[in-house]
């Protein structure tokens, strides 16, 4: 025990340095600062847009309109006038960048109940994904201004009929079941808090296993390279401790890592899925009454499964670790690692695991590292039995590769066996130079 | 006397390949004895299988009478091994790496502060001791392992090329650092392809080649022997009967 963390300590010692902190630092505060600015670009959005209206009409129904606009949210400028293009001229030294023509005769026109038409002009100056979208608020100016002469002819139709009930007769209240249970709520939001919760998880694990990985195996392979590893076998350290001390030193440093991540990744997904400043109190409270919320027996489940997803791609990088003859090799080693780690983490942002065909469905259960991907949609949809399945299954698979890679360190195949790639012994032939295995490869 | 190591027909297989056909050698406690051969010969086979990190396929090793196959736990307490072109953790300090290697050996800081202290006075690296290994020379970086290796009193250090890519002048230096090392009682079984260097440092060589030994000696008797000036010519006599 004493010498394990010893050994623990140096590892940490030798992991820990500026060079594998920076890139998670880095993503870290990247994602945060994404966060950030998209969503002050976001409230930015919610303010008053300025548009300009240019009104040649000069009646009451033309003035009307330019309030009704005020109520929804616009900041209106108005020029009776000069030339459109004067107006336009000027709305962009404004820097507003919507501009409204309300043609002569546009009351008249109303009043005949004939369709009328109005020009509008949008300066385009930023071609961001978000300043872009600034256009589409037009569309808000005319369906306010629609509404204001519909309610016109309503009232002089019908007078004692209130325009409201014309536009509406029916509304709605929707509810949304999980389960057994209900709560009133719009299904549309209830999904957006659900997938961002999701869709954190997966990234920040793949990110972590694929660190955690190339950590281990780049540490043994190292020593290998550097004789420390023969020096280490020849010291009294038992070898068990030699492998428990790598294994939970890249341990820590992936959980250091994925709370790292988390961190960030909430910030950036929140700023995605436009939840600027909290939930509302309504659709947190349905989220909490739909059980939508990890609970403490939630949390665990989850810990437990990403926790078993880490310590089988730790097992396994050890034995690729023990491949590799330097630290060169260890990318191509761990490659095959990272396809398997990469499969389920599309198959689950993509498929839906419960309607795809059975094949796919056992393969991807088949690759440990899924379950951690599933274990938040299964805990939300309250099937525990197939997240504790996952859990059991990854321990067992971890029992496995951790008693190969035990075996691989307590015999002297950790320093004989190599996969022979370059023909040392026999040309055309892929040798693992340790007694009795050698696979000839036919040409 | 017990002897500190005892060799007795040592085979080693990689695959089908057999690396050591049967050999035998003995080492008394005190003494630094030294494989000489050239390049595949077999000499870090035999170390690292002395070390206990390799098995042998077949015949016994024995260190201070525990067989390195049953008694490898105990043996380790014992020994002490400097593979051939070791390297150190580059990110340690030379001071952190000694004190690491002293934590692996003693649970008592006092004995740990010794095995240190000792480590640092035959580094003669003074104050570069507190910078990073990765800023070393290969010469500093081999004084430091070598340090290392006899810091804890081993009753048996295993040396694998101890001067292998070596300036003239540090080659000399480890040289005086293992005789010294061994003034007090500790066994060396070291290795080397350089047979002019051994004649200045060991007691008795023993000659291998591709897997077998062929004659073992004090190099003044081999010399006598085979009538020959030096060892490199006593080998060239050797490998051709
Ligand atoms: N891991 C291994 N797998 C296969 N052959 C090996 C391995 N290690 C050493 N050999 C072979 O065993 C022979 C002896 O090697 P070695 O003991 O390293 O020689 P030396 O140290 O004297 O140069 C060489 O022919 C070498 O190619
Ligand atoms: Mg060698």
């Amino acid at each position: 025990m004493r010498r394990f963390l010893v050994i623990l300590k140096k590892e940490l010692r030798e992991m820990l340095t500026w060079q594998t902190l920076m890139p998670i630092i880095l993503v870290m505060v990247i994602y945060s600062f994404l966060g950030q600015v998209i969503n002050t670009e976001q409230k930015k959005q919610a303010a008053p847009q300025p548009i300009t209206v240019v009104d040649f009409d000069h009646t009451a129904t033309s003035q009307a309109l330019t309030g009704t606009l005020d109520k929804v949210n616009f900041k209106v400028t108005t020029y009776t006038e000069g030339t459109v293009e004067d107006a336009v001229h000027r709305a962009n030294a404004d820097n507003s960048s919507a501009v409204l023509v309300v043609p002569q005769g546009f009351e008249r026109g109303i009043l005949a109940h004939k369709p009328q038409e109005v020009q509008t002009y949008t300066i385009m100056r930023n071609f961001s994904l978000v300043g872009m979208t600034g256009s589409v608020n037009l569309d808000a100016a005319l369906s306010a201004m629609n509404q204001y002469i519909g309610d016109q002819y309503i009232r002089s139709a019908a007078p004692g009929l209130d325009p409201a009930v014309v536009r509406q007769a029916i509304s709605r209240r929707s509810f949304v079941t999980v389960g057994t249970r209900v709560a009133e709520a719009d299904p549309q939001s209830i999904a957006g808090i659900v997938t961002q919760q999701t869709m954190v998880i997966p990234i920040v694990l793949m990110l972590v296993i694929i660190l955690a990985s190339q950590m281990i195996a780049a540490s043994i392979a190292g020593e290998k390279e550097n004789k420390t590893l023969e020096t280490l076998l020849s010291t009294p350290v038992a070898r068990g401790a030699l492998v428990t001390a790598k294994m939970t030193a890249s341990g820590i440093v992936a959980l250091v890592s994925a709370a790292a991540y988390m961190v960030g990744m909430k910030s950036y997904m929140g700023s995605l899925i436009g939840d600027t400043g909290g939930t509302s109190t309504g659709v947190s409270q349905a989220i909490q009454k739909l059980g939508l919320v990890f609970n403490a027996q939630g949390y665990v489940l989850l810990g437990l499964s990403v926790f078993a997803g880490i310590m089988v791609a730790l097992s396994i990088s050890v034995i690729l670790g023990a491949f590799a003859e330097d630290l060169k090799s260890v990318q191509v080693m761990i490659a095959p690692l990272m396809m398997v780690v990469l499969v389920p983490y599309l198959m689950t942002m993509f498929i839906d695991i419960n309607t795809t065909s059975p094949v796919l469905r056992w393969l991807i259960y088949a690759i440990p590292f899924s379950h951690p991907f599933l274990a938040a949609q299964y805990i939300f949809a309250h099937n525990f039995i197939a997240v504790i399945a996952g859990i059991v299954y990854q321990f067992i698979l971890f029992v496995v590769f951790a008693s190969i890679a035990a075996r691989i360190f307590s015999t002297d195949r950790i320093l004989t066996m190599k996969l022979n790639t370059a023909g040392r012994m026999r040309r055309g032939s892929w040798t693992i130079g340790r007694e009795g295995i050698s696979f000839r490869r036919r040409k | 006397m017990e002897q500190a190591l005892r060799v007795a027909n040592l085979k080693k297989n990689y695959g089908k390949f057999e690396a050591l056909h049967s050999i035998s050698f003995e080492v008394a406690p005190g003494e630094i004895f030294a494989l000489i051969g050239p390049n595949g010969a077999g000499k870090t086979t035999t170390l690292r299988i002395v070390a206990t990190i390799l098995q042998p396929t077949s015949g016994t090793v024995h260190v201070y009478g525990m067989d390195v196959q049953k008694d490898a736990a105990r043996i380790r307490e014992i020994i002490s091994y400097l593979p051939e072109e070791a390297g150190a953790y580059k990110n340690l300090t030379g001071v952190g790496y000694l004190t690491f290697m002293a934590e692996l050996f003693a649970s008592d800081p006092a004995v740990q502060h010794e095995y240190i202290q000792r480590a640092s006075d035959i580094t003669g690296l003074g104050e570069r001791l507190n910078d990073k290994i990765g800023t070393y020379s290969k010469g500093m970086t081999r004084k430091l392992l070598l340090s290392r290796t006899v810091m804890t009193h081993p009753k048996l250090a295993i040396i694998d090329e101890p001067t292998s890519g070596l300036d003239v002048v540090a080659a000399i230096d480890i040289r005086e650092s293992i005789r010294s090392a061994s003034a007090d009682g500790m066994a060396v079984l070291l290795s080397s392809h350089n047979m002019l260097e051994i004649e200045y440092l060991s007691d008795r060589v023993a000659i291998i080649d591709r897997g077998t030994i062929h004659d073992i000696g004090t190099p003044q008797g081999l010399k006598e022997k085979y009538r020959k000036s030096n060892l490199e010519e006593v080998f060239v006599e050797v490998v051709q009967q």
